[in-house]
Formats: structure tokens, C-alpha cells, sequence
């Protein structure tokens, strides 16, 4: 098991290592830089400038150097802790990425609260009982939701509870402070999306353990069927649902820029757009290794849950 | 034809009469244009429906248009805009920028949202005969959030600071300032072995008159050395200041920063105290204790608005109209000489062939293109970039289409199907887009196939004075001749035309030469009639920019420029 | 008297189009001018309005066809309506009695209401543009893109899992690797930097999607290689000294078919989905032609009013019913599958 996590560990160092220098490259280019410049001093004053003053520019800026030289002291600094300034948001990097991953995380625990009860019940209530109505409704249902991309969602929430009805705002942007009633619609959105696919993983694996010896055999002893589901199939049937969930964690931090965007909360999504649109190469730097950091990371959780959960594999 | 004269109204002052008849103009703020522009106070005042006051008004030095009904003390203004960064006043190179200090930080002059230049920190202005010699007497008793009082010598830093070419400020680039820097050798080469030149402030350039009074000595004529001391990056700075300004923020306006967080807030709030004594405030009563701006990317500010988090909003554009009608709010459309240059450059083919040229803007019916990209406020432009909203004005007869003269020019220079594209990066909108895509349909008719190539802003400002054809986005400058100045004499840097003609320099020379606004307009009958001969350009469009305010507020300026001012601003609890 | 000369009983005609290479070959009918059209549009010429005629009788047949062929399963029959249904409106758009969608008539008509002497069914925009004939041309655009971008990335994906699973050893450690590196960036990421970086269009989406999904069909491609490499019929091309390129494509490919059609169809909505989305966050495909995330990024900015809502409404209601068509025949196929 140590093992295990620890080659995961050495292969997500290897990974962010080969990610970042690719950033890095990627951000080298000249258009990059006059587009940077651009928008630090506007269009008509960069096309203004003559070659010595942009090249005057670009030392004070610290993008003269060659790309793999800004890429080893990033790394140092990384070592360090110093995740770099952020040019466009006019501070350093740590600091303004806790404040938008604090916000994303407040949105993700809210849609995890509630994604989790609602999809985990239906799968189980509709593997129960694999080809019944009520499985059938479910099943199409999921498929419905997932099948409705967040943007078509988020629109749609808008629509009917903003615009119409009245009852919650439109955006999020908590300009006057933390304001819950505007979380509601962007949790809405995710868990609409979202609860479909962990559902259907739960039927598929509570299904598979409703067809398997031992719990026919304790519906063959006489032994309630409410109490055969409740005492013997769930445990069984919820592991294979644990990990798909905490692989939800990586799948979240794509579904949260359009989310993000849409409704204006300044989270991590929305950051890494701005970052990579403006562009900020340290802030898409940072963004990307949390982005990677937190998807092995998931990855390995959801491993190491795997393994300790499932008897088979504990005591094989 | 005499009687005629003595009787019309001037410009200024009609436009300001037919503001404030449609409720976009105070009264009195109109009998102060009226009586700038030379009316007598007691027509002004009877135009106005006024009975003429009795003694003269206290407010009449101040440059600020009296509040809007009964002001009310106190109160929060929220406003939606991008919230950027506040390093050096005298770098600054967005409006943005500026907005967040122009409340803190003050000018020598104020141009008002109808285009009049007014004096501000300066108490008044002279210049001589040749317009090279510029005089201005500082306002006395006002001080900085420091403390001290504002002199000449606190001027004067910031002037030789601009100047300093190890700054690099865009002030270095006004006709005014640039008349005080010369060339020298900077000591340094070249990379080919030349000296390398740098500009620098002439000797003696600026005098010190007395403690409220500086000169400046030009090296030749600049007519517009008051508009230029509006410009948003020549705010005048305390000599204590260092970058970045929103570590230190010292001004001799009403507010201070008390809060910045770049992309998300900039709090300002009224300075009542200095040292423990109370600040006295130089330019009268100023009614909001806090100024909030707020970040909304501008395609996002009117839905923030819709939203009742914001009470007024940096800018909303023509698309967003209807949405803006259904909102509760009261929509400004402030008139502007910001336009968009649908341009040729005059030494690329096809376009060296001045009859292509000319042939494509025949085909152009330039008053219809306004109606369909801008339903409400503009004007029409003639192809010669000077603005009715521009002092000097001077209307030539409108330009009738002719596709068949198009269509014969065509034949004659060998260019039937003329087949083009016109690159455009929509750097401040999709109504530039929407403009060529009229064009596009105009010009079909004489045979022409005009491609539109759509680009990203930021490229677009990569080749804005490269390509052969484009369209490109011009600021609003208070004077015409600013403009023309600045875009179309031969050789200057941002004249993206490649246009020179001696001729078109020459009557340019002599209308900047003249300070009186009348005799300069005779003039520009012949500079604006030159450049529209020359076909360098379609430019239908002056737009109008839009934004909205809240109802409970009052006095919001409709600034052609977007540069916020909110002394007189109140908002009703 | 018995019958002597057994004639074979006849096999309904639609049964015989069933068979993968005439399927396909109606296919290539209906798809290619579609392609061609909406890729090179401007190439064409005269061509242009004659090229997609032939398709649209090759997409009634194929709708017929696939009708025979998932008889067995609603969810798919259903699915695949929707899914023929928008690919018949993308071939037949140019022939629909339609409105120039690029036109502006009169902005902000609200739906079934006429307008300078137009009537508009569902409406216009906020330029005047009408939104049926928007919202039908716009399908176009989502379609091909989508299509070509997931046929990329699974003609990609493939390669390398043919690679890494068939011959193994340092191809398959070298090819893994890369694949575990694009796979540990969340999708969305992935997308931003690579179109940010390319710039935004249609090929560049079909490179960034394909870095995307690559990775992953390359992981399934190679798991199924990996499980029928050790057949018999393998052994037997291998000691018939095929070459690894032929065991690959004519061995191998054609066996690990089924579950890559059913991951294919999931794909498709995944990718329609990304392209909207890209294309509302403004770095997908360009103005002005319609395209659903174009109208949905459009109108979030000018609609956000009830009486306009229909603006958001429309696009997001027809990019969802394709991406549920995509889902639905996946799921049926996937019964279908485990049904044999």
C-alpha cells in the first residue's frame, strides 16, 4: 500500500514537472508576451513603443530570459512556497488562490452535501430492484440530467428562479459579503449535472451485488428483505460508488469555470480563465499544479479507499 | 444675412439648450455653458426660465455644474467597472485607472461631459498672442491630504516628471508637453553605432512666475494646452509620491482610497480630517461619503446592474439596449467623438489608387449606417474625423452616395470586382463589426466584395497600423485638431494611414495657430474638406457611449471620455 | 414435391444495409458534403449549393437503417431520433424556407410574432436575427466540429492503444506515461491552455479535444488489445508472419469494435458539450455564423430578462436534446450489447 501511494507520489511530481516546462514553453512566445503587454499598457501605447523601450519592458518583467531559466527559478520558489505574482490581480499568487479555492471549496462541499444523499438513494433505491418501474424512471432520469450540459442548467435555473419567479439572484458575485441564497443556484447547476452519473454507479454496483450468492441466499433463508438490503447488500454495494466520488473532486474543478463564469463567483474556475485569457502565466501556473495536485491526489484517495474497503483485495 | 449672425446661437449653447430641455442638463448648468460660449447672463437666464439672480453666485468660480434639485448629505455610490491597478498616475494607460483616482487626485483643467474646458486646480489661464506661452494662476487654498498647499513648484514637479524620459509617460506624447521636451544625446550608442537620442525638458521651459503662477514656453504653437491637462494621465501628483500610488494616496480631491483589491474593489471615502484638523474641501460641497467601485468585466456591469448590487456602471454597449430599457434605471447616452476609422493605407495597393479609394467611399451611404448600429444618440461622421461634438465644427455639405460614379472610378483604375478584406478586432465592442458589416452590404452594390476579417482586441492592436485595411477604434480628444494631429500629419507615429499631404499639414499648421473658436472653424472648412477629398477613410460613426444609472441617484456625469467625476453626485436614502 | 433449388430467403433490403461497409458508405453520402460544406464553405464556389442535396437522402436512409437496426431497444430508437433529426436539419438547412440567419431584421421580437413583414416563430436576437433559422444553422456547426473532433481523437486514441497494447514494452510504458501526465489535468484546464494558446477556431478545437479524449480512449483501446491479443486467431496471423501493422488493423481493430461504438456515442455529447461550452467561455468557434454556445454567450449578456429568456432558452434546449440523443443511443447500444 505504501508503495503504492508512493509511486503515485513520484509520478504526480513527475507529471506537475513535465506540465509546468510545457507551460512554460507554451507561454514563451512572442505573442504571448505583446499580448501581456497590451493589456498592461494598452494597444495604442505598445504599438507605440519602439523595440528598445518594449525590450526595456520585457527585463522589467523578467521575461527577457529564456523560458527554461524562468522555469527553474519558478521552481525554486515553488520549494519555497512562493507561488509567484499574479500581474493582472496585483498581488502575490498564494494568497489570491486560498481566497478563490476557499470559495470553490465552499461551493464543492455544499454540492457534495448534497449530491452525495440524493444519488447514492436513488441508485440504490433503483438497483434494488434491477427492470422495475421505478428503476426505469431513475435510470432515464440520470440520464436526462447528465445529458443537460451545466451551462444549459445553469441557464435554465436562471430563468425559471431568477428571472421569473423572483425568489433567488441572478449572479453570485457576494460583492456586498458572503451571501448563502447566491450559492444556491451555482450548487443547483453542479448537482443537477452530477448526481445522474454517481447514481448509475451505484445501480450497476448494487445491482451486481443483488444478483450474488450470498444475498440470495439470505433472501432464501427468510431473512426480511429490508434487512438483507440494509445489513448486507449496501455495505458491499457502496464501495464501488466511494471512489467514483472521489473521483467527482477532478471532474468538479472543470465543471466549476463554466459555473463560475456564468454566474460571476470569483472561485477557482473563474480565476483560471481570467489568468489564462489575460494572459497571467504564474496564476495558470498555480492553478494547473493545484488542478493536477488535486486530481492525483483524488486518484490515490480513491485507490487506497478502494483497496481498504473491498475485503477481497484487503485480505487476497 | 448680417442680422442673422448677431442672433444665432453658438453651437455650444444651443447644444447645451437642447440638453437642458430634454432634462440632460441643469438649468443653471446651462447658463453656465451659455455664458462661456458669450451669451449675455440675462438672455442666458431668460433662455433658461429663470429669474436672474440678484447678486453674483458663489459657485461661479468653481468649475463643477451646480447639484441636480435638493442634495442630500451622506450616502454610498456603488459603481460596476473593471478595478485595476493603481501604480503611477503618470503611466496610467487605462480610463479605468484614472476613475479610481480622479477622486482623490485633481487636474489644472476639468472638461465637463459637454466638451468645455474649464479651469480647475488652475484659477484661470492666458496665452499669448502666438499660443507658445501658456500662463496659469493656480487656485488658492487648496490642500493636500497632507496638509500642505497647493503651489506652482508642486506643478512644475509634476510637468518635469512627465518629461523625464526614464518614466516613459504617455503625457510626453501631448502637443503641449511635447512642445517643452527637445532631442539631445543621451551619452549611450546605438546598437548601429549612432547616438542614441533622448527627449528631455528644454531649459527654461517652465517658469516659475510666483508661488501660484507657472509659465510655460513653448517651442512652437499648441492650441489645446488646457484640453491636454485633462487628459487622464496628467494628474497633478504631490512631489512626496512614490509608486505605487495606492500605498500613498495623496490628493487635493474630496476621497481617499481606503481599500484596493485589484479585480474585485476600490473603496474611496471622504476626507473630513487632516492632522486632527478638519479638511477643508477647495472646490464646495461634496455629497457622498463613499465611493464603491466594484469589478464587473464590462459585458457583465448591466446584469450586475439588473441585479440591484450596483447603482450606476462604468459602460454597457448597443447590444444590451433593450436590456437596459427594461431595467429600472435611467439610461445616459453621452455624445462623443469616439469613432471607428474603417481606414486604407494610402501607399498599399489597391489602395494607392486614390480612385479605388475614392470609389469605395462612394459607394458608401455614411447617414444610414448610424440608425442600424445605434438606435439611440450619435452622430454622423463625414469621412474627415472632426465631430460635431468638436468646438470647431465646421458642417461641410453632406456626401451623396453615388454607386455609379463608383462603379465608373472602378472601371477607370482597372478594379472592377474589386475583391477586399478589412481586418477588424471589435476593440471596444461588436458595434465595430456591426459597422463593417454595413458597409459590407453598401458597398456590394458598385461590385465591391468587401471580406470581413474578425480578430481578437489584442491582436488586432498588434497590427492596427500594419495592415492595408482595417478598422480602427479612435478615443474621443476634446479638440478636432487633436486628432488630426495626431493621426493624419505626415510621418507622425500613430498615423496609421500612411496619408502626407503638405497641403492638408499646412492648413492643419494654421488652424492650430488660432485660439478663438470662430475664426478657427473658417479654417477647418478647408482642412476637413482636403481630408475627405483625399478618401483615406469611411468613418460613419460618432457614438454615443451608453451607461445607466440608478434612479435614486443624481448628477451622474455623462462623460464623452467615461472619466468619472462625482463632486456634485447625490444619492437620494 | 419438394422444392429442389433452395434460392436463399430473401433478406429485407434493410437488412442488407446493414452490413458495416455499406452503412458506412452511406455515411461517407451524407457526411462528407456536410463537412466539406461547413470546413470549406468558401472554397466551393457554385458547388456550394448543390453539395449537400445527396445528403439528404443518405441521411433519411440511414435513419432507416439505424431504425431497423435498434428495433430491439426504445431508449436507443429514441435517441437516435434525436440525433438523425438535428443531422437532417444540418444537411438540409440551406434548402429550409429559412431566413438569412445573419441577417438583422428587428431586434428583440419576442416568438410568434411578425415583424417587418417577417413572422418570426421563435423570435430574434439582439441584433434582429431570427432565432429558428439560427438555431436550425447552428446545429451545422456543432455537429461537424463535434463529429470531426471526436473522430480524431478516437482515430488518435486508437493508434496509441493499438500500439501500447499489441506491441508493449517501452511503447507501452513511453505511451502510458504521457497519456497518465494529459490525463491528470482536469479537462477543462487542458482545453483552456491549449486554445488559449492556439486560438480559438474550429481545427483548434479538434487538437485540443483530442488531447483531451485521447488518453482516454487510448487506456480502453489498450485494455481490450490487451485482453484479445492472446487469441487464437492472433497466434495464427502471427506465425503466418503478418506484419504487426496488418495484425494490428485487420486482426485486431475490427474485435475490440463493439465497446469503442458505445464509448464513442458518450463521447460525441461529452465533446458537443466542451464545444459549447468553449464556445460561451469565447474560445471556441468565432462570430458571426450561428452556433448554439455563440447565441448562449450572446444573449447572457442581453437577455437577462424573463420576457427575453426565450434567447437562452432555445440554444440550450437544442444542444441538450442532441447531447441526450448521443447519451441515449449509447445507453441502448450498451443494452443492446449485453443482451447478446
Amino acid at each position: 500500500m505504501v508503495k503504492l501511494i508512493g509511486r503515485r507520489l513520484i509520478q504526480m511530481v513527475l507529471i506537475i514537472l513535465v506540465a509546468s516546462l510545457l507551460l512554460f514553453a507554451i507561454f514563451d512566445t512572442p505573442e504571448f508576451k505583446r499580448r501581456l503587454a497590451v493589456q498592461e499598457l494598452g494597444g495604442f501605447a505598445v504599438s507605440a513603443l519602439s523595440q528598445d523601450a518594449y525590450n526595456e519592458w520585457l527585463a522589467r518583467r523578467g521575461l527577457d530570459v529564456p523560458f527554461y531559466q524562468r522555469y527553474f527559478n519558478w521552481i525554486g520558489k515553488i520549494v519555497q512556497g512562493d507561488f509567484g505574482f499574479s500581474y493582472e490581480k496585483n498581488r502575490p499568487v498564494g494568497p489570491l488562490l486560498a481566497d478563490r479555492l476557499a470559495n470553490t471549496g465552499i461551493l464543492a462541499l455544499c454540492v457534495f452535501a448534497l449530491m452525495i444523499p440524493i444519488s447514492l438513494t436513488l441508485g440504490v433505491l433503483s438497483g434494488m430492484r434491477e427492470g422495475s418501474g421505478l428503476d426505469r424512471s431513475i435510470t432515464f432520469l440520470s440520464v436526462f440530467t447528465t445529458s443537460i450540459p451545466e451551462i444549459a442548467t445553469a441557464i435554465i435555473l436562471t430563468v425559471v428562479f431568477a428571472l421569473g419567479l423572483g425568489l433567488l439572484p441572478a449572479k453570485s458575485a457576494m460583492i456586498a459579503g458572503f451571501d448563502p441564497w447566491q450559492l444556491v443556484l451555482p450548487v443547483l447547476t453542479l448537482v443537477i449535472y452530477d448526481f445522474g452519473y454517481v447514481a448509475r454507479m451505484t445501480r450497476a454496483s448494487m445491482a451486481e451485488v443483488m444478483t450474488s450468492q450470498y444475498i440470495r441466499t439470505a433472501i432464501l433463508k427468510g431473512i426480511p428483505y429490508r434487512r438483507v438490503v440494509m445489513k448486507h447488500a449496501l455495505r458491499n454495494a457502496l464501495i464501488a460508488p466511494f471512489t467514483v466520488i472521489v473521483l467527482q473532486m477532478n471532474w468538479l474543478l472543470s465543471g466549476v469555470v463554466v459555473v463560475e463564469v456564468f454566474f460571476e463567483y470569483d472561485g477557482f474556475g473563474k480565476l483560471l480563465l481570467e489568468a489564462a485569457l489575460f494572459p497571467d502565466v504564474e496564476v495558470v501556473q498555480a492553478c494547473t499544479l493545484v488542478a493536477v495536485v488535486v486530481a492525483v491526489t483524488s486518484q490515490i484517495i480513491s485507490d487506497v479507499g478502494y483497496t481498504f474497503l473491498n475485503p477481497r483485495i484487503r485480505f487476497s | 444675412m448680417k442680422r442673422e449672425e448677431t442672433t444665432r446661437l453658438h453651437p455650444k449653447a444651443a447644444e447645451a439648450k437642447d440638453l437642458m430641455e430634454r432634462g440632460r442638463l441643469s438649468r443653471r448648468g446651462f447658463i453656465r455653458v451659455a455664458a462661456l460660449t458669450g451669451l449675455s447672463a440675462a438672455a442666458a437666464y431668460a433662455m433658461a426660465g429663470l429669474p436672474q439672480p440678484a447678486y453674483a453666485q458663489s459657485m461661479a468660480d468653481l468649475p463643477f455644474p451646480e447639484p441636480e434639485g435638493t442634495p442630500q448629505m451622506g450616502g454610498i455610490l456603488k459603481v460596476g467597472m473593471q478595478v485595476q491597478k493603481m501604480e503611477d498616475p503618470a503611466t496610467y494607460s487605462w480610463t479605468e485607472m484614472s476613475n479610481q483616482t480622479r477622486h482623490t487626485l485633481e487636474y489644472l483643467a476639468y472638461t465637463t461631459p459637454d466638451n468645455v474646458t474649464h479651469p480647475m486646480l488652475a484659477e484661470r489661464w492666458e496665452a499669448s498672442d502666438d499660443l507658445s506661452e501658456w500662463t496659469f494662476y493656480l487656485r488658492k487654498g487648496v490642500t493636500w491630504h497632507n496638509g500642505d498647499e497647493l503651489v506652482a513648484d508642486h506643478v512644475r514637479w509634476n510637468v518635469e516628471r512627465w518629461c523625464d524620459p526614464n518614466l516613459g509617460s504617455a503625457n510626453v506624447g501631448l502637443s503641449s508637453i511635447s512642445a517643452l521636451v527637445e532631442e539631445v544625446d543621451s551619452g549611450e550608442k546605438n546598437e548601429d553605432g549612432t547616438a542614441k537620442m533622448v527627449k528631455k525638458l528644454r531649459d527654461g521651459a517652465i517658469e516659475l512666475v510666483d508661488d501660484h503662477t507657472i509659465r510655460f514656453k513653448l517651442s512652437k504653437p499648441v492650441l489645446s494646452f488646457p484640453e491636454d491637462m485633462y487628459n487622464y494621465p496628467t494628474a497633478i501628483l504631490h512631489p512626496s509620491f512614490e509608486a505605487p500610488f495606492s500605498d500613498n494616496p495623496i490628493g487635493t480631491g474630496p476621497f481617499a482610497l481606503a481599500e484596493l483589491v485589484v479585480g474585485d474593489r476600490c473603496i474611496l471615502k471622504r476626507v473630513t480630517e487632516v492632522n486632527g484638523a478638519p479638511f477643508e474641501y477647495w472646490g464646495g460641497d461634496v455629497y457622498l461619503d463613499e465611493i464603491h467601485y466594484y469589478n464587473f468585466d464590462e459585458d457583465n456591469q448591466l446584469t450586475a446592474f439588473a441585479s440591484g448590487d450596483i447603482d450606476a456602471i462604468y459602460e454597457f454597449g448597443v447590444e444590451q439596449m433593450e436590456l437596459a430599457k427594461a431595467l429600472e434605471g435611467e439610461i445616459i447616452a453621452a455624445r462623443t467623438a469616439q469613432t471607428l476609422c474603417v481606414r486604407f493605407q494610402v501607399d498599399k495597393a489597391p489602395w494607392d489608387d486614390k480612385r479605388v479609394r475614392q470609389a469605395f467611399v462612394k459607394a458608401c451611404d455614411n447617414p444610414a449606417v448610424l440608425p442600424l448600429v445605434y438606435a439611440e444618440g450619435g452622430d454622423v461622421g463625414w469621412n474627415h474625423h472632426v465631430a460635431p461634438i468638436h468646438p470647431e465644427y465646421f458642417e461641410l455639405p453632406a456626401l451623396e452616395r453615388d454607386v455609379e460614379g463608383a462603379k465608373a472610378l472602378l472601371a477607370d483604375a482597372g478594379m472592377e470586382d474589386l475583391d477586399v478584406t478589412v481586418d477588424v478586432g471589435n476593440t471596444d465592442g461588436p458595434w465595430q463589426q456591426t459597422i463593417c458589416e454595413v458597409i459590407r452590404d453598401q458597398v456590394k452594390d458598385a461590385g465591391i466584395t468587401l471580406n470581413i476579417n474578425v480578430m481578437p482586441p489584442s491582436k488586432y492592436w498588434e497590427i492596427w497600423d500594419k495592415t492595408a485595411f482595417g478598422a480602427t477604434q479612435w478615443t474621443h480628444r476634446p479638440l478636432g485638431t487633436m486628432v488630426l494631429s495626431l493621426g493624419y500629419r505626415t510621418g507622425v507615429p500613430w498615423n496609421e494611414t500612411k496619408y502626407a499631404n503638405p497641403e492638408f499639414d499646412a492648413a492643419l499648421d494654421e488652424a492650430e495657430a488660432i485660439l478663438d473658436v470662430e475664426e478657427r472653424r473658417a479654417v477647418m472648412e478647408k482642412v476637413e474638406k482636403i481630408l475627405q477629398d483625399d478618401a483615406v477613410m469611411v468613418q460613419p460613426v460618432f457614438r454615443p457611449v451608453y451607461t445607466i444609472v440608478n434612479a435614486k441617484v443624481h448628477g451622474y456625469p455623462a462623460h464623452p471620455t467615461q472619466y468619472h467625476q462625482f463632486n456634485k453626485v447625490w444619492v437620494e436614502s | 414435391m419438394a422444392v429442389t433449388s433452395l434460392s436463399p430467403p430473401p433478406v429485407p433490403l434493410l437488412k442488407r444495409l446493414q452490413k458495416p461497409r455499406i452503412a458506412a458508405l452511406i455515411f461517407a453520402i451524407a457526411w462528407l458534403p456536410l463537412m466539406a460544406y461547413v470546413m470549406a464553405g468558401d472554397q466551393l464556389g457554385d458547388l456550394e449549393q448543390y453539395v449537400l442535396v445527396p445528403a439528404i437522402p443518405a441521411v433519411i436512409l440511414l435513419y432507416l437503417i439505424c431504425m431497423a437496426a435498434f428495433r430491439e431497444s426504445w431508449i436507443a430508437l429514441l435517441g437516435a431520433t434525436l440525433v438523425f433529426f438535428w443531422f437532417f436539419i444540418a444537411v438540409a438547412a440551406p434548402y429550409l424556407p429559412l431566413i438569412d440567419p445573419n441577417k438583422p431584421i428587428a431586434p428583440f421580437t419576442t416568438p410568434l410574432t411578425e415583424k417587418s413583414g417577417f413572422f418570426f416563430w421563435l423570435g430574434t436576437d439582439f441584433k434582429g436575427r431570427d432565432m429558428l433559422s439560427r438555431t436550425l444553422w447552428g446545429c451545422q456547426r456543432v455537429l461537424v466540429w463535434g463529429v470531426t473532433a471526436t473522430f480524431v481523437a478516437y482515430v488518435v486514441g486508437t493508434a496509441f492503444g493499438l500500439i501500447a497494447g499489441y506491441i508493449s514494452g517501452w511503447w507501452d510504458e513511453v505511451i502510458s506515461f504521457l497519456a497518465n501526465v494529459l490525463l491528470s489535468f482536469p479537462v477543462m484546464v487542458l482545453f483552456i491552455v491549449i486554445l488559449n494558446y492556439l486560438g480559438p477556431s474550429g481545427f483548434n478545437i479538434v487538437i485540443a479535444v483530442t488531447f483531451a479524449s485521447a488518453p482516454a480512449i487510448m487506456r480502453i483501446v489498450r485494455g481490450l488489445v490487451l485482453d484479445v491479443k492472446t487469441r487464437d486467431y492472433v497466434f495464427a496471423a502471427q506465425t503466418r508472419g503478418e506484419s504487426a501493422l496488418w495484425i494490428m488493423v485487420v486482426e485486431l481493430l475490427p474485435n475490440v469494435r463493439g465497446p469503442i461504438i458505445v464509448d464513442a456515442c458518450l463521447r460525441l455529447g461529452y465533446t458537443t458539450v466542451a464545444i459549447t461550452t468553449l464556445t460561451f467561455l469565447g474560445l471556441g468557434l468565432q462570430p458571426p455564423d450561428p452556433d448554439w454556445g455563440l447565441m448562449i454567450k450572446e444573449s447572457a449578456k442581453t437577455a437577462m430578462l424573463f420576457k427575453f429568456s426565450y434567447m437562452l432558452l432555445i440554444p440550450a434546449l437544442s444542444v441538450s436534446s442532441l447531447i441526450l440523443g448521443f447519451n441515449l443511443m449509447a445507453d441502448g447500444l450498451r443494452e443492446m450489447s449485453l443482451r447478446d
